[in-house]
């Protein structure tokens, strides 16, 4: 292939993957990688560097568009972090001595299995109040975002102790995969910590780009990061971030988690056709 | 100081997207009818595993020439240098507020991403 080809192929891919990835919370290396390694030929290893790097552009693009409209939690963002930069840097380490396909195989099950909680609730606009105690209360985890009608949105966390786990999980997949995280993050603050959707995706939003800075210093002295592909690949999903991020802001709660729901089957598939070797 | 955090992530967006996009226009300039197999090729036994810069020397270097390369992976390193700095600066804000949990807490993240940013690559356990 020529170079102009690939260029124009994986620009265009990377748009619809920052887009997608804006509203729903995720990195798009959903998108980016199976475009790099079964259509354009790539080595696995480039499309994980790549990923990393759509993760980062897809975070820093939504959040540089939407600095006025306040819908993440910077407070639960960053007390989930800590868990998921530990669990990056753990799976990072441990990488070279676990099997990729048996991995993929567990993480791709727990996906398809979360979907059933998910569309449980699938209908639900605003999660039920709740009581703030515990933990959550100690560290104040609640918070308000204004609709695009002017209502003020009031939510407090629960299970934050739950949440940390699942943002192990998260930090651990992410370190270990290069892929993956967001639709843990979104599921654990969704489903177990009962936040609005869009207070969910925005805040993973926040932390898949933290997440994915803490594993990018290693792909990147490796070589993984290859030029050619990142710039595509950044100036796309930047592009697409941007007008996702326009979308998401007055979209509605059931609207984001239906689209999430599609997407989280999406990647559990993909998850277990790489496991089976296709 | 959200303000700040605001106007920060935009310009490290921007930038990044501006240096990006000029070296993508240098090499489109001179290479868009090459073959891409040579650029993507991928060498297992050697780390880095790539024929591109990797190093900050390599890429100044490669900068100084205005390599195409170069300014990819600096519009890159520009673009990793943003949730660092969102978090940083969260530091600040949480202090601002007197919010101690929140200071020890993002401090905590902060330390964590510079240690595997800057440290990890130098480990070998972490170079699989």
């Amino acid at each position: 292939m020529i170079v102009i080809e690939f260029f124009l192929t994986l620009f265009v891919a990377s748009i619809a993957a920052g887009a997608l990835g804006s509203v729903v919370g995720i990195g798009g290396g959903l998108i980016v990688i199976p475009i790099l390694t079964l259509f354009l030929g790539v080595d696995i290893h480039y499309a994980i560097g790549a990923s990393i790097v759509s993760i980062i552009a897809t975070s820093s693009g939504a959040a540089a568009t939407y600095v006025k409209d306040r819908i993440t939690n910077l407070r639960i963002g960053m007390f989930l972090e800590t868990a998921t930069t530990t669990g990056a840097i753990i799976g990072a380490a441990i990488a070279a001595y676990l099997s990729a396909t048996i991995l993929e195989a567990i993480f791709g099950t727990i996906l398809i299995i979360s979907l059933i909680p998910l569309v449980r609730k699938i209908g639900e606009e605003y999660p039920p109040k709740q009581q703030l105690k515990g933990l959550a209360e100690k560290l104040n985890l609640r918070g308000d975002y204004v609709e695009r009608d002017g209502r003020k949105i009031e939510y407090d966390a629960t299970n934050p102790g739950k949440g940390l786990v699942g943002m192990l999980a998260a930090g651990l997949i992410s370190g270990l995969l290069g892929i993956g995280s967001g639709t843990f993050k979104v599921l654990s603050m969704d489903i177990v910590m009962k936040l609005p959707m869009k207070v969910s995706t925005t805040t993973s939003n926040f932390m898949i780009g933290v997440t994915a800075a803490a594993s990018a210093g290693i792909y990147f002295a490796r070589g993984d990061v290859n030029p050619l592909i990142t710039a595509p690949v950044a100036l796309g999903i930047l592009i697409g971030a941007s007008l996702g991020t326009r979308v998401l802001v007055s979209a509605r709660n059931t609207a984001v988690r239906k689209i999430f729901a599609l997407v989280l089957a999406a990647s559990a598939i993909e998850m277990i056709i790489r496991a089976l070797g296709f | 100081m959200n303000n700040i955090l605001g106007i920060v992530l935009r310009a490290g967006v921007v930038l990044s997207g501006i240096i990006i996009a000029i070296g993508t226009t240098l090499f489109v300039a001179n290479h868009s009818l090459d073959d891409t197999s040579a650029y993507l090729a991928y060498n297992p036994s050697l780390v880095p595993h790539g024929t591109f810069p990797v190093s900050l020397t390599g890429i100044a270097i490669g900068l100084g020439s205005l390599d195409p390369f170069s300014l990819i992976e600096l519009g890159f390193l520009v673009l990793l240098a943003t949730p660092v700095a969102r978090v940083a600066l969260s530091l600040f804000l949480f202090a601002a507020e007197k919010d101690r949990m929140f200071v020890y807490l993002t401090a905590a993240v902060l330390a964590i991403l510079l240690f595997s940013i800057l440290a990890t690559p130098l480990i070998p356990l972490f170079n699989g």
